[in-house]
């Protein structure tokens, strides 16, 4: 047992060095918290990657006269496996590489915890991942402890669901009068988790009023990998529309089998893995026409959009998800700092309370819970589809007056064209 | 312990109960040295990953109760966990109690929860039972997906009260019950239902045919461990403030297999050091993230392998040996035993005995 | 509906089966519990990815490499870190995670935590009954068959089976009538790596290949192993198929709990249990101490 004691000597010796061999920060240290080992992890690093380059070529941050070089600080979460692990990483970063700002997160159950961490210590954490309502209405209820807490990306999940029947009604219309069909049937497929259950809540409110018809509902489990007895029940009910909402691996799957055994109803909804470029090559090609709702797309959102979407593709080997948007709470953070001149965080709330930033996802303004604001000339969130190999933008065309500039027109599965077509 | 703190009783007390043995020596100093380190550290790092450690020591611990003594292999361990966690979590948050009441009650909860699985797993043996009792969890897990409204589902139960005020309080609160804890398990072992607990494991039928009602003893063993579990789940809620899914995962429950294992079943103190040892080197592993999990399992693989009964018996084998007559420890150069000076000269090749 | 179910259940259950037999098989000649045998899968599924998808080989002899290596894969395995420790059962168990756990963190390390598909090695369906079925379900059905049958026949008719299965009823006695036993498990540990693989390589076109998709079929097929009798193949077979059909008769008749499925198998697990403790088939240990 003696090694016993050697082995805690040393690491108690080594965290030691650890702690004293840091030196006198002349940089901002900022740490990209995310799941580094999957693809949210890297689309956090590579978007904040993205703008931190270009920051630093610029000279880096202006605080009180000096120019100050931004570091990036990798926090490997290890969220999607272990929560305790995420919650560790963060006040590691926190203590240890003392880091100043913190954007990232992906897990809400993790991000929770995390979120309690970064405001213990009074830091600033711009959330890029989770979508879950309450964790800015902790900012409502405690704003003096949760207030250095603000959300970039994704729009909260009321306004997913918004945009998510925008695109269904979109589908509806066009499926109405290309093929003729007065009240489409829509089946509701969602995973089983709840932040899908208050779409479906609303999914079954909604479609009636929206002049279709509910054709079933399935939820499968949120890690389920083959879902082609619930599309067997779905061809069964007579179904036009699948309305999606899936942020799983079972989204490869569920495209490939629909595609494969041309279920004839459109895919429409959310489709997490139908945003990423390896979905083509994932499903074989047989994902064609599925559609999804995406934070961005190769259109002019704003003018910084597309540079951004075609250098990180060329980075990062991938289409920019909703967690990329670290590269838009970073530039934001930046902003902040340049204004009110410190790095002090109670200082720099109020500055983040009034921005006003043109991103690569939009027209980026907090709402007073400091989330997202979500509408027309906001950030509205995207439609894409898969068509023949490229994911365009097929929503908003023609909405609130707006139409991004590259966005094209819905197309409607050819093999649902064949099945339901007048004849 | 003297009532009145006399030097010399304590003296003669670490002089004969503590000193006379190595395995004491390095408890008593791991102890003591746990005991000041936040006199000298204050970083909350190193307080949070020692916390941690505690209370996954106590989980660990409750394994090797249940599992390792009676031989009852519980792959499902992670329920106890989670249905305390979840009680602690839901009563804290619903009606406010404060962690010294909801912790108590939901390791009660962990103990209902282990008398509903105990009661129809008795007659299941050996791999049988190890399967059946995997599953409940996970279909625990279905329940708490079932029922959002009150499980919070995937996001879990948030917005819960710390453990305590300051983060070193919450270090002692869990390192002294993780000290008093593991003695309560370590002494209950060492009794005479501890010795049941052994035959059981040994030779179950035989402990039957002396006359020994086995089923109300696995139950006890079932329930015991169940609320040593509790209380490291709500410890955890408290202290990480959050209760969800992950603590019913699977890998939590074959994580307590692993690091019992690894330290040496059947003793208490050796999944307690597996904790100590293996849970900070996962996060000492931090600096190479990328393949931390891979280095921790090649560790275990290799160590394993060395030591197939685990870490702190192969070292304890070394270091004392049993004395054959009155089966009191001794340090493995003694030439008569301490106690009842029977001979032990030359039977130093039979002191690896025990527990196997 | 009924048409429905029963195809979706049969596909369900023959994929389980493959996986569930060579799990029996393995415990009941060597006493092994090996949380590794769907990690064998994983990897397999990962081999022809990187084969067909990656390097563009042929489909057939990118699932003939894949199958060959990660049984050579296994017998390395078998032979370095479960074979000289085999007298500790428990500890066999945690080398056994830990091996699952070396070979899900390699492939995230190579592979990064994405999600992958590959294509099978057919495209389109066919009407059954008006239910839509893949070439490839059809295809991984009949593959299953075919594999159990052979496997049917190894172990019923030839020496090399009468051996295992007596090995499988006796160690000791076994060994004493001259078997090598050791020799005979490492045989065996080939032969359920090879079933995993095959599985492996069959469910990489139907299912998604991640580091994690070895979690979800570990605790169908200990469900399975237990429901239908520790050791026993027969009892594999069938709970394989009882579960199979169990799950897609969860999602057709309560749509609503589809992500109940593997909850409502294991508590038929549970069920079965506490009617027959030693399974549907399975022997009691009564005796075994």
């Amino acid at each position: 047992m003696r090694g016993w004691g050697r082995i805690f000597g040393s690491v108690i010796v080594l965290l030691f060095i650890f702690f004293g061999s840091i030196s006198i920060a002349q940089d901002i240290k900022i740490g990209v918290a995310g799941p580094m080992a999957f693809i949210q992890g890297q689309h956090h690093w590579f978007g904040a990657e993205y703008a931190v380059e270009e920051i630093n070529a610029r000279g880096g941050v202006l605080v009180g006269g000096k120019r100050l070089p931004i570091k990036l600080i990798k926090i490997d979460t290890n969220e999607i496996l272990n929560v305790p692990d995420a919650a560790s990483a963060v006040e590691r970063a926190i203590t240890r590489d003392k880091v100043d700002f913190l954007v990232g997160g992906f897990r809400t159950e993790a991000v929770f915890a995390m979120q309690d961490v970064a405001m213990d210590y009074k830091k600033i954490f711009m959330g890029c991942g989770a979508a879950h309502p309450e964790l800015c209405a902790r900012v409502a209820k405690d704003y003096n402890k949760y207030k250095y807490w603000f959300r970039v990306t994704p729009i909260n999940s009321m306004f997913l669901a918004k945009v998510d029947f925008i695109l269904l009604g979109m589908v509806g219309k066009i499926m109405g009068m290309e093929l003729g069909i007065p009240k489409p049937k829509v089946a509701i497929f969602a995973e089983k988790a709840v932040w899908a259950d208050p779409i479906v809540a609303a999914a079954k409110e909604n479609i009636p009023k929206m002049g279709m018809e509910i054709a079933g509902e399935w939820r499968p489990s949120a890690t389920a990998t083959d879902v082609t007895a619930e599309l067997s029940a779905i061809n069964a009910s007579g179904a036009h529309i699948i309305f999606t909402t899936i942020s799983g691996p079972m989204g490869i799957p569920y495209a490939k089998k629909w595609g494969e055994l041309k279920i004839p109803a459109a895919s429409v909804g959310i489709n997490v893995e139908a945003q990423k470029k390896g979905f083509w090559e994932a499903t074989g090609g047989l994902g064609n026409y599925d559609t999804t709702m995406n934070t961005y797309a190769r259109v002019e959102i704003t003018s910084v959009t597309i540079p951004f979407y075609d250098k990180f593709t060329a980075k990062a080997g991938e289409f920019p998800t909703y967690n990329a948007g670290t590269n838009d709470a970073i530039r934001i953070l930046v902003n902040a700092i340049e204004k009110a001149g410190t790095l002090d965080a109670d200082k720099l709330v109020p500055e983040l309370e009034r921005t006003d930033f043109y991103g690569a996802a939009g027209r980026i303004v907090f709402t007073k819970d400091h989330d997202v604001t979500w509408g027309p000339n906001f950030v509205t969130a995207t439609g894409t589809q898969w068509q023949d190999g490229k994911l365009m933008c097929v929503w908003p065309v023609n909405w609130e007056g707006i139409t991004y500039k590259g966005a094209v027109k819905y197309k409607i599965p050819p093999w649902v064209v064949e099945k339901w077509k007048k004849k | 312990m003297p009532v009145l703190f006399s030097f010399r009783k304590i003296r003669l007390f670490l002089s004969k109960e503590i000193f006379i043995l190595p395995s004491r020596i390095i408890a008593f100093f791991f102890c003591l040295g746990l005991l000041v380190l936040p006199l000298l550290i204050k970083d909350p790092y190193l307080l949070r990953i020692i916390i941690l450690s505690s209370i996954f020591a106590i989980f660990a611990a409750s394994w090797d109760l249940l599992s390792g003594y009676t031989g009852q292999m519980n792959f499902g361990h992670a329920l106890f966990f989670g249905v305390a966690a979840y009680t602690s979590a839901i009563l804290n948050l619903r009606l406010g109690l404060p962690p010294w009441i909801t912790i108590p009650i939901g390791a009660l909860a962990a103990v209902v929860a282990g008398l509903i699985i105990g009661i129809p797993c008795l007659r299941l043996r050996g791999p049988y039972l190890a399967l059946a009792t995997l599953a409940f969890p996970i279909i625990l897990m279905g329940i708490v997906f079932t029922i959002p409204g009150i499980t919070g589902g995937e996001l879990g139960v948030s917005g819960i009260k710390p453990l305590a005020r300051s983060r070193i309080l919450a270090y002692y609160v869990c390192v002294i019950l993780m000290m008093g804890l593991g003695l309560v398990m370590w002494k209950i072992g060492d009794s005479k239902t501890g010795i049941i607990f052994h035959a059981i494991r040994e030779d179950e039928v035989a402990v039957r045919a002396s006359g020994i009602n086995t089923t109300r003893y696995k139950l006890l063993a079932f329930s015991l461990s169940g609320f040593f579990a509790g209380i490291s789940g709500g410890l955890y809620t408290h202290f990480i403030r959050i209760a969800g899914p992950s603590t019913l995962e699977v890998s939590l429950s074959f994580q307590a297999i692993i690091w019992a294992i690894f330290g040496g079943v059947v003793t208490i103190y050796g999944p307690i050091t597996g904790v100590f040892l293996l849970y900070p080197l996962m996060e000492f592993l931090r600096i190479i993230p990328e393949i931390r999990t891979l280095l921790f399992a090649l560790i275990v693989i290799v160590i394993l392998l060395f030591m197939p009964e685990g870490l702190t018996t192969w070292i304890r084998d070394r270091m004392e040996e049993e004395c054959p007559r009155c089966k009191v420890r001794n340090v493995a150069w003694r030439k008569a035993c301490r106690v009842c000076f029977a001979d032990l000269g030359k039977r130093s090749s039979e002191g690896g005995e025990h527990g196997v | 509906m009924i048409e429905n179910i029963l195809i979706n259940g049969l596909i369900h259950g023959g994929v389980y089966a493959l996986l569930a037999i060579g799990f029996s098989l393995i415990f009941g000649v060597a006493r092994i519990v090996n949380i590794a045998h769907t990690a064998f899968y994983m990897i397999a599924a990962y081999f022809i990815y990187t084969f067909s998808t990656r390097m563009g080989l042929h489909p057939l002899l990118a699932i003939l490499l894949s199958v060959v290596i990660v049984t050579l894969i296994g017998m390395g395995v078998y032979q370095l870190s479960i074979k000289p420790i085999q007298e500790h059962e428990i500890t066999v168990l945690i080398i056994t995670i830990a091996v699952a756990m070396v070979f899900q963190e390699t492939v995230l390390l190579i592979y990064g935590g994405h999600f992958r598909g590959n294509p099978g090695l057919l495209t389109g369906f066919l009407e059954i009954f008006g239910v839509r079925v893949s070439y490839q379900h059809l295809l991984t059905l009949i593959v299953v068959l075919f594999v159990l049958l052979i496997t049917w026949w190894i172990l019923l008719r030839t020496r090399l089976g009468i051996a295992i299965r007596a090995t499988a009823q006796d160690r000791e006695v076994a060994n004493l009538m001259g078997m090598n036993v050791h020799r005979i498990a490492m045989i065996t540990m080939a032969i359920a790596v090879m079933m995993a693989a095959i599985g492996g390589v069959l469910i990489a076109p139907l299912s998604v290949v991640e580091p994690y998709m070895w979690l979800h079929p570990l605790v169908m097929v200990l469900a399975i192993v237990v429901l239908g009798g520790l050791g026993s193949i027969k009892g594999s077979l069938i709970g394989a198929f009882i579960l199979g059909f169990t799950e897609t008769l969860v999602v057709f008749l309560l749509p609503l709990g589809a992500f109940l499925k593997g909850a409502f198998s294991l508590m038929i697990m549970i069920v079965v249990l506490l009617l027959r403790p030693e399974g549907l088939f399975g022997v009691a240990f009564e005796e075994e101490r």
